[in-house]
């Protein structure tokens, strides 16, 4: 096996440690205990707030930018999909198998579209004055190793050739991931709980 | 900081344009005040609100309660807050040159 | 410039290091800097600057976390987005997270992640009430509370006075020379607290109360002492300081052996002494705390009071304060009321748990140095109650009253702002005439 593949699974496991172990820390620290007396539902409002408050029409997030919202969900998509995908690479790589050409093509034109959103957010950062003001490096970083990520996993399946250009690319974003802001992978899900846990104990949630 | 100037004199004000130093107002700056709140000219009924207000802070060093307005002008409540659209607080007690008072004012 | 102390600096970031659970470190880490927050805010919605993006305040505070409280910000601060806290730094935090933010939560439901703004925005407040930087007109109402046990250091006799002379209006007014405003009277079934405004400028709204209490024939007392619902602690995010002014409430409901704490019309007020109050004190409360707003939801629903609604014919349009709906849960309830009371109501656009703040919320109303940013996000509040043709604007809340007040006459919008417990005494029926 190619070294790049191995620093890549190398970084994968290094990844989910740190996840795991943020992701427990997280769980053994639990909620803050509220001594008021508790004004709702926590169950239904934690469950609104992972469903029904995500939903486009709830979130002027989403409803006041529609083109932006479509565009990252679309690019998150692409994300998981490569992800997906670099699971079943390593899986086949070691059984030896190659993916149907079919597949591989389909595959590789989504994440060309993903990839192109992801640039296009990327130019968007750069270039509007407001997002310009809140960005550091660590937004410039995530966006284009996660881009990159899609791209170069989209070049690989038509270009094996390209390999170590996408393991390496793969293994620093491993790297980076619960360094830079993508580990709102993790805290996303924890965000959500602690908001639904908060509107849940003040009777504002479910609406 | 805001500043005004009146006939040579400047008078400097907070950000909510009351006096920083209440000692020099004088009878043209509550005109100038009472102006700017859209209150053409004073009457006989808004001086009498000034001056109860007024003498409290120097006696006592803060605005009267709207109880003691009304008993030592004998104007009623409403006809308080008509005088003054602002109110009490940010209405009279700036035209009578105070600081501004603390709390939901 | 002051030059930051060492040690004051040092408890400050120590704040950040809580892991007593896990909610301030999730959102200080939650934030992905999307910037779509930026349009769901009034003060960037108001002057369209980079600064006031929530995301921007949300990383104030965060950046400090990443810079003290992790190992990536301290060997690679620039990489990971972590800054230092120096004198500068802290100047535009106090800029930005007392003058800059309202803290009226409206971004934190807009998120698309789910980040708490608000909440660390206070965190920030706190970070700098430690470092003894909050402004000094904010913190002047502070003192004055913990001082004198209200926020306008009004002495007991003056206070006193002014409750036998609006009771003697109440007696008149009833025709009843039975009708009280009872003070410091034992063993009463609520407590009743007041804005300290009310006694001292606006009136109206205790005698509008007592009415309704008359009504009822409610079993209620006042104290003399402690009356003031605020806590500018809340907001000054002094938790010492906040600490001792919900304390003053609580002793006192015990002293004179009150049954249940009723918060008067104020949102910061209800908020801090009904949700954050016990925490300050670190215990659960052995009395129950309501609303005004759910008070008088509740006479209404079982018939303890009657209300005629064709007594308000005018158009009225309410005013969400943004501690008691969005962050306290009284959306339903306020409209309840409301459309029992009023025979016309036109809600504003958006309304309920989306509406925009008054504007002076977040003790924006005392930091006389905001004075120009306040009125000019105020403005939002302005065009939405023009655009809803009301002539009574309906707020449970005395600060955001005297905000609208302002907006009112600064924008000519020609209405009258009332309390609910205004709006409700004016549409009673008491023994079978209206009053």
């Amino acid at each position: 096996m190619s070294w790049y593949i191995i620093a890549a699974l190398a970084a994968a496991v290094v990844c989910i440690a740190a996840f795991a172990f943020q992701f427990f820390k997280l769980l053994k620290m639990g909620v803050p205990e509220d001594l008021s007396d508790k004004g709702g539902d926590i169950g239904k409002a934690v469950a609104y707030s992972y469903t029904k408050a995500m939903m486009p029409q709830h979130k002027e997030s989403a409803y006041l930018h529609l083109p932006t919202y479509a565009a990252g969900m679309i690019y998150h998509m692409g994300t998981f999909l490569s992800l997906a995908l670099f699971l079943v690479i390593v899986i086949l790589n070691f059984a030896g198998v190659e993916m149907p050409v079919v597949i591989n093509s389909v595959i590789a034109a989504l994440l060309f579209i993903t990839s192109a959103l992801g640039f296009a957010i990327l130019i968007k950062r750069m270039v509007k004055e407001e997002l310009k003001f809140i960005s550091g490096a660590d937004d410039y970083i995530s966006n284009l190793l996660t881009t990159l990520f899609q791209l170069f996993s989209a070049l690989y399946l038509i270009f094996p050739a390209t390999g170590m250009l996408y393991f390496v690319c793969t293994a620093l974003l491993f790297l980076w991931m619960p360094v830079g802001k993508i580990k709102h992978l993790l805290y996303f899900f924890f965000a959500r709980y602690h908001l639904g846990y908060f509107y849940g104990w003040r009777g504002t949630w479910p609406e | 900081m805001a500043q005004i100037e009146l006939e040579g004199k400047v008078f400097e004000l907070d950000g909510d344009g009351f006096l920083t130093t209440p000692e020099v107002w004088n009878d043209q700056v509550a005109e100038l005040f009472a102006k700017s709140d859209g209150i053409e000219e004073l009457t006989e009924k808004h001086w009498a609100v000034v001056r109860v207000i007024r003498k409290n802070f120097e006696e006592k060093g803060n605005a009267p309660m709207i109880r003691t307005i009304c008993q030592e002008t004998g104007l009623r409540l409403k006809e308080i807050y008509e005088l003054f659209p602002l109110g009490p607080a940010r209405g009279a007690c700036r035209v009578a040159g105070l600081p501004k008072p603390d709390g939901c004012v | 410039m002051k030059v930051l102390d060492k040690e004051l600096k040092k408890k400050a970031i120590n704040l950040l290091k809580n892991e007593s659970d896990s909610k301030l470190i999730t959102h200080l880490n939650a934030c992905v800097r999307c910037g779509l927050c930026a349009d769901s805010c009034m003060f960037y919605l108001a002057h369209k600057e980079p600064q006031y993006t929530p995301a921007a305040k949300v990383a104030m505070v965060s950046s400090l976390y990443r810079r003290y409280c992790t190992y990536a910000g301290k060997m690679a601060p620039a990489l990971v987005n972590a800054k230092e806290l120096d004198e500068e730094y802290a100047e535009k935090m106090v800029d930005m997270l007392f003058g800059g933010c309202t803290m009226c939560g409206r971004c934190v439901k807009h998120c698309s992640i789910g980040v708490d703004i608000s909440y660390l925005v206070k965190k920030g407040r706190e970070m700098l009430a430690t470092m003894n930087m909050v402004p000094a007109t904010l913190q002047s109402t502070v003192d004055a509370a913990v001082n004198t046990g209200n926020n306008m250091a009004i002495p007991v006799e003056e206070f006193t006075e002014t409750i036998k002379w609006l009771e003697s209006d109440l007696i008149d007014e009833m025709e009843d020379p039975e009708a009280r405003i009872p003070l410091d009277e034992t063993d009463k079934e609520l407590f009743y607290t007041l804005n300290p405004r009310e006694p001292k400028f606006f009136p109206l709204s205790i005698s509008a109360m007592a009415k309704v209490f008359y009504a009822a024939k409610a079993n209620w007392t006042l104290s003399s002492k402690y009356y003031d619902v605020t806590n500018y602690g809340y907001f000054n995010a002094n938790n010492a300081e906040a600490t001792i002014i919900a304390k003053n409430l609580y002793d006192e409901i015990h002293k004179l052996r009150g049954k249940k704490l009723i918060l008067g019309e104020c949102g910061h007020g209800s908020r801090a002494n009904r949700w954050e109050g016990p925490n300050y004190l670190k215990k659960k409360y052995d009395f129950e705390t309501l609303t005004a707003v759910e008070l008088i939801g509740d006479y209404i629903r079982k018939g303890t009071i009657t209300l005629d609604k064709s007594l308000n014919k005018q158009v009225c349009t309410i005013h969400d304060p943004c501690n008691l709906i969005r962050n306290g849960g009284m959306f339903k309830e306020i409209r309840f009321i409301v459309n029992s009371s009023v025979e016309n109501l036109v809600e504003m656009d958006p309304y309920g748990n989306d509406n925009y703040c008054c504007g002076g919320g977040g003790g924006m109303l005392a930091m006389s140095e905001y004075n120009d940013r306040r009125l000019k996000i105020g403005k939002i509040k302005a065009d939405q109650i023009t655009a809803t043709g009301a002539k009574i604007v309906i707020t449970p809340c005395h600060n955001c009253v005297d905000q609208l007040l302002q907006i009112n006459h600064t924008y000519k919008l020609g209405v009258r702002i009332m309390t609910i417990s205004e709006i409700v005494a004016d549409a009673l029926v008491i023994n079978n005439k209206t009053k």
